[in-house]
């Protein structure tokens, strides 16, 4: 045990230890007569306070927003573009789509063929989008008669967790072949979510995923998620799915 | 890692209390970090001697108290 503080030096796990490189060497700093300075101040409150401004021009302008999250390759945009084959050409026309990834502009090129307009944002390094560029990536779009705007995040259980984007709901997503235990291992992100989606549903019999298992770990980090099991590629579940997304309009 | 960009935000934060509080120099920084905040405590340490070079932070210690939660606050300066 160490004699000035009394944590116990350089056991696996101790939190002092992993904190600081002073920390790390248990180095203690000297006395310090410094004033102390209340500031009591969140380094996330801009981003959300940007993100419910950008929510309520939306909202102004009668637009709903969906934000859809998951690891990369959870079937994001293959939801999105069935989504829009089973809106159909017209409605699909409606629907703005903002798309993040860090490079390329494929996941708009892709949602647009389908009809939609959409806009990429290439994020470079980051790994994650936020309101700020959300709103700046819709100057881009023309939203007049817009009815929903889909904001895919970047691929990323981790760092969009704690950054609305002006979303009304977030859809996240686990796809079969990835496990169940995602919402185990990443509680955050599915602590921020308004919906369960187990995608991929076409390959559940090809691999050990226990729906419910995945269902409950993610109820136990928000309690009462609804959630729902689908494959964009057979069409199962797929009604369910717009059922949620049109959330009782038309 | 998206702990440098906090960072900066951080240390943009903290320079201003500093000024609006008419003191000189930081020599401490208090951080809350909430166990679902999406910020790696080790990362933040760990880019913070970088971020805090050539700013009025320049060689304050980082004390990080992790809590509940999912927010990222900035508790308290220890500032001269």
């Amino acid at each position: 045990m160490c004699g000035t503080c009394g944590c116990e030096a350089h056991v696996p796990g101790a939190p002092e230890l992993a904190l600081s490189p002073r920390a790390r060497s248990h180095e203690h700093p000297p006395e310090r007569s410094g004033r102390r300075l209340a500031v009591e101040a969140s380094l996330l409150a801009h981003n959300r306070a940007q993100a419910e401004r950008l929510r309520a021009r939306l909202a102004a302008l009668g637009i709903d927003s969906i934000g859809l999250l998951g690891g990369p390759g959870a079937g994001k945009t293959a939801l999105l573009e069935a989504t829009l084959e089973r809106l159909g050409r017209a409605a699909a026309a409606r629907e703005a789509v903002v798309e993040g990834d860090c490079a390329t502009d494929h996941d708009a090129r892709r949602v647009a063929a389908r009809g939609a307009r959409a806009v990429q944002v290439a994020t470079g390094a980051l790994c994650h989008l936020d309101a700020h560029l959300v709103a700046h990536a819709l100057d881009e779009l023309d939203l007049g008669g817009v009815e929903r705007l889909w904001i895919e995040n970047v691929g990323n259980l981790v760092c969009p967790a704690p950054f609305p984007c002006g979303e009304r709901r977030r859809a996240v997503l686990v796809s079969a072949p990835e496990g169940d235990e995602k919402p185990e291992k990443y509680p955050a992100l599915f602590a921020s979510a308004d919906l369960l989606v187990i995608t991929k549903a076409d390959l559940l019999p090809h691999v050990d995923f226990d729906v419910a298992r995945c269902a409950a770990s993610a109820r136990a980090v928000r309690p009462g998620l609804p959630h729902l099991v689908l494959s964009a590629r057979s069409g199962i579940g797929m009604e369910a799915w717009l059922d949620w997304v049109r959330d009782g309009r038309a | 890692m998206h702990e440098a960009k906090l960072c900066l935000a951080l240390l943009d934060l903290a320079e201003r209390r500093l000024e609006a509080a008419g003191a000189d120099r930081i020599l401490a920084l208090d951080l809350a970090v909430g166990e679902w905040a999406g910020v790696a405590p080790e990362a933040l340490a760990a880019v913070f001697p970088l971020c805090a070079a050539g700013t009025r932070a320049a060689g304050a210690e980082l004390r990080i108290a992790r809590v509940s939660g999912r927010d990222l606050v900035l508790r308290e300066l220890e500032v001269t």
